[in-house]
């Protein structure tokens, strides 16, 4: 397809295998640059933290975000890429175990686009990416790119 | 007749008789003259008969002479006699021709003078002849003395006849100028008599007049004193044609306009100074005063000075006899002040009605002198019920109640008023509508400057509410009393010095003191030694600033009883105003007992909110966390299945296939706790709802969910509830799915959703044909995690039917169920 990256914002490793599995055998052959908590999401977006400054790459066209996670939570990044004028249209896709209502409410009252819940049947959970994939890669007009 | 025409009349009289009178002395006159003329006449003959004989005389004389002397100087009168002789006996004759018998005598004389002439004539020629001797004998022969003798007889004779034509014409002259005489005075006296008459009729007339004349001069100047007293000018206009020209005005113009008394009478000083904003209107209506003869008018003039005044203007045409206009007059009044005193009264009046229009809770009304109403105000229509058209005119009695009627006491109170000017009661009136009203009722005599009745002012309260609130009050003292003496409670009162006042029976059983021992002493006896300084300066800040920290709030604190304890209590205070003082009121809880079980309670609170917020964190965790190693179990033994198929025998695959339903078996379990958790913790948001929609719209989803199966779905309509729509789901979600399980194994599987009478509110069901179950076991139904079927034959987690239950509990609602095996299961329940 193209060189577009996919952020996948996961800190269970076994969640992140199943995952690459999925995107693999739906054959979205983008790069995926996995992020293992928040800090790490936020200094690859936005250049915080320890490597502040710039980012020397790209923004991404899709960021997979999981909500509960070490250190910084998926709701606090959400919010920070949101505060931020590079990031604030970044197609952000909250995937996640949880349908509690508060997670649904203030995942979309920040700004996500999608909400997802990972089903346990791998078959689903397979289904699942490939619409996500389907959508937000190729059906979905990306935002234009912002150059700060 | 007029005076004119009277001494016209009076005057021809008097000259008829004037003209008369002068025509009969006139001729009387004439008649006297010609009488006269005959006298002359007759006194001329005789002188002329006594010349003629005279000369006869001289000349016998003058013969005489001759004969004796011969001197014939003597002869000379002989001569002028034989001359005029002739003459004079030819006037006799001529003055005596009327008379035949003297001319027969002037014959004969004439024939005797001239045979004496004859004789003389004789003698005179015998003496020259003769000498003087035979002129003697012939004288003495020729008989003259008696020719001298006939002739002397015959002038007797004839002045006899004329004496006698004398004496006779004299008498005459004289009765004709008796007559004269006569007709002269008697004109006179006429003439005299009229004029008198007339004199008298006009010296009358003229003294009339006089009077008259003197009498309107009073009136005049009478009248021009009132004109220019008077407040009303008086002008004059003629008219010629179309065009006014102001003819006269009164005097008073000047004290009333300030204008000099000329001009006015300029042709263009009333347009002038017309205002102009009136100009156009007086100018139109002028019109109507030609077409009606008449004219009345208000408008604004400038006097003299500039300043505008309004006038009243009224005006009269008069026309001649042709009907043609010839003048118009007109007063002119300044009704400045009047203008200014209606305007004035108007807006007073207004007010006045204003006020009265206002007043709602007064019913003030005017009675006539006979106690008719004339006037209504609202506030009467409310407390009476009348409306004003209804009752004006009607008597007042009508108020009364018939009994009071009967009794005469609505004249009385008229009586009452109009005697001592006022009269006031309290009594029971009658509405329109039937009802009593106590009413309290003053009734004024209106009276004008000169005292004479005009009527009654009535001003009506009505104090039924009042005299319901009397009762109601000691209604209501007599309730508070007997609550105070009955109330467990402590309920002391205290003045604004912080002095008991009143210690109920509560208080005395709380504080252990006797009423009598605490009264007028401070409160803070009741109160141990550390509040007592705080309580004293609480009072004195809330009766000086009115900063309330414990008034009209519950506070807890703690009081003290007669032997010293201290106990907790809950104190309500409440301040209220006593007249001038300010006093206090408090009810006093001991709540030694209640702060023990609160003690408790909260502590179990406490307890319950942690285990809540526990229970919380763990569903949230669960939610997250729980999941993902059943999704790491799951994805991975798929993965091995598609991955190493080849070396996996049918065994392997089995148990990996088991692996995996088993993951996702409990993926359910956990997603079923979390529903009847979420049911439990989630907030309600009851609303309408629509049971029927709803029910159709889950049924279509199982259908689209299993396509293969045929299922009779019977769902009535018109369901509509008030719940919670995301709770209600949930019930619906979950009943609706079980009948759709347990007919699985039906061939002609049926489910109906509906409603049915229960205990007077609807139950609403959904009713299958599938599995049912064993009464046995309905209790167990409910239950989380009790299953009545096994998984091989039904799948299920247990938990639906008790998410079910909650929600239904939660509503306020109960859920039960009825079944047998094999014949279905119907779920009932209401909210």
């Amino acid at each position: 397809m193209d060189d577009k990256v996919i952020l996948l914002v996961e800190d269970n490793a076994d969640d992140e295998a199943l995952t690459l599995r999925a995107l693999k055998k739906n054959n979205i052959k983008n790069d995926v640059v996995v992020a293992r908590d928040g800090v790490e999401a936020l200094d690859y977006l936005l250049g915080s933290g320890p490597t502040a400054g710039r980012p020397s790459h790209d923004v991404p066209q899709l960021v997979l975000l999981d909500l509960k996670l070490p250190r910084v939570d998926g709701l606090e990044v959400l919010r920070r890429l949101r505060a931020d004028p590079r990031t604030h249209l970044l197609p952000v896709v909250i995937l996640t175990s949880s349908k509690e209502e508060r997670d649904l409410v203030n995942s979309y009252s920040l700004g996500a686009n999608s909400y997802v819940r990972k089903p346990v049947d791998f078959g689903e959970f397979t289904e699942a990416i490939r619409q996500l994939g389907l959508y937000w890669l190729i059906l979905n007009e990306a935002p234009p790119a912002k150059r700060t | 007749m007029s005076l004119e025409r009277r001494i016209q009349i009076g005057f021809a009289i008097a000259v008829v008789i004037i003209l008369g009178v002068g025509a009969a002395a006139l001729r009387s006159t004439a008649a006297t003259v010609e009488s006269a003329r005959w006298v002359a006449h007759t006194l001329e003959a005789r002188a002329e008969l006594e010349a003629a004989f005279a000369e006869l005389i001289y000349a016998e004389t003058a013969v005489r002479g001759y004969v004796i002397t011969g001197d014939t100087t003597y002869l000379a009168p002989y001569d002028s006699a034989q001359a005029r002789l002739g003459g004079l006996l030819a006037g006799l004759r001529a003055l005596t021709s009327d008379n035949p018998a003297q001319l027969t005598r002037l014959d004969s004389l004439a024939t005797l003078v001239s045979v004496r002439l004859e004789r003389f004539h004789w003698t005179v020629e015998t003496r020259r002849t003769g000498g003087p001797a035979a002129a003697a004998r012939a004288v003495i022969g020729g008989r003259g003395k008696e020719l001298m003798q006939l002739v002397r007889g015959l002038v007797a004779q004839i002045e006899d006849e004329e004496a006698r034509l004398l004496a006779q014409r004299s008498a005459v002259l004289q009765t004709k100028a008796r007559l004269a005489r006569l007709a002269a005075w008697s004109g006179a006296l006429v003439a005299v008599t009229l004029a008198v008459i007339a004199g008298a009729l006009v010296s009358r007339e003229l003294a009339g007049r006089l009077r008259a004349e003197r009498t309107l001069g009073e009136t005049q100047t009478r009248f021009r004193q009132v004109l220019a007293s008077s407040t009303a000018v008086i002008y004059a206009n003629t008219i010629s044609g179309a065009s006014f020209s102001p003819s006269w005005v009164s005097e008073n113009v000047t004290r009333i306009t300030g204008y000099g008394p000329e001009e006015p009478l300029r042709p263009t000083w009333w347009l002038d100074n017309l205002h102009p904003d009136d100009r156009a209107r007086v100018l139109a209506e002028m019109s109507a005063l030609l077409a009606k003869d008449q004219l009345t008018t208000e408008y604004r003039f400038r006097s003299k000075d500039g300043t505008y005044h309004w006038v009243h203007d009224e005006s009269r045409l008069l026309r001649d006899a042709a009907g043609t206009p010839i003048e118009v007059v007109g007063s002119w009044v300044d009704i400045t002040d009047h203008r200014q005193a209606e305007a004035s009264l108007r807006a007073s009046e207004e007010r006045l009605r204003l006020l009265l229009g206002s007043v709602r809770d007064y019913a003030i009304y005017m009675l006539d002198p006979t106690g008719h109403v004339v006037s209504w105000n609202p506030g009467a229509e409310q407390i009476k019920g009348y409306r004003a058209e209804e009752i004006i005119g009607e008597h007042f009695s009508r108020f009364y109640l018939p009994e009071d009627v009967a009794a005469g006491r609505p004249e009385a109170a008229l009586r009452a008023a109009a005697a001592e000017g006022r009269y006031e009661e309290e009594n029971w009136r009658i509405r329109k509508d039937g009802s009593r009203i106590w009413a309290d009722v003053v009734i004024n005599a209106v009276r004008d400057d000169r005292g004479t009745l005009l009527g009654f002012a009535k001003v009506t309260r009505d104090l039924t509410e009042r005299q319901r609130a009397e009762e109601a009050l000691r209604a209501s003292e007599d309730r508070f009393r007997i609550l105070a003496v009955t109330a467990n409670d402590a309920i002391i009162s205290a003045d604004s010095h912080g002095n008991i006042t009143y210690f109920n029976p509560g208080a005395e059983r709380i504080f252990g003191y006797r009423a009598a021992e605490v009264n007028g002493k401070p409160l803070t006896v009741l109160m141990p030694e550390r509040f007592r300084d705080a309580h004293r300066a609480g009072i004195a800040r809330y009766l000086a600033t009115g900063e309330a920290r414990v008034v009209g709030k519950t506070v807890e604190l703690a009081g003290q009883k007669n032997n010293g304890a201290e106990f907790p209590l809950e104190l309500s205070l409440a301040s209220w105003q006593r007249g001038s003082e300010i006093a206090f009121t408090a009810i006093i809880r001991d709540v030694t007992e209640r702060k023990r079980v609160d003690e408790t309670l909260r502590r179990h609170t406490a307890q319950v909110e942690a285990a809540n917020a526990e229970l919380d964190a763990f569903a949230y965790s669960v939610s997250h966390d729980l999941r993902a190693p059943l999704r790491g179990i799951d994805g991975f033994s798929q993965a091995l299945l598609e991955d190493y198929a080849d070396r996996l025998d049918d065994a392997g695959k089995d148990y990996l296939t088991r692996v995996r339903s088993a993951s996702q078996r409990m993926a359910t379990l956990i997603d079923d706790l979390l529903n009847l958790s979420r049911v439990t913790r989630s907030e309600m948001h009851v609303g309408p709802l629509d049971l029927s929609a709803l029910a159709t719209g889950i049924a279509e989803d199982l259908q689209k969910r299993d396509p293969a199966r045929r299922v009779e779905v019977a769902i009535a309509p018109g369901l509509h509830v008030s719940a919670d729509p995301g709770l209600m789901r949930v019930v619906l979600q979950n009943l609706l799915e079980n009948a759709w399980k347990f007919t699985g194994k039906r061939t002609a599987a049926r489910i109906e959703v509906g409603s049915v009478p229960h205990d007077g509110r609807p139950a609403y069901f959904v009713k299958d044909n599938g599995a049912g179950f064993d009464m046995t076991y309905v209790g167990k139904l409910f239950g989380a995690f009790q299953r009545l079927h096994g998984a091989q034959e039904f799948d299920g987690t247990g938990i639906g039917l008790a998410t079910v239950q909650r929600v239904i509990h939660r509503h306020g609602g109960r859920v039960w169920a009825e079944g047998a095996v094999g014949d279905g299961a119907t779920f009932y329940f209401t909210l």
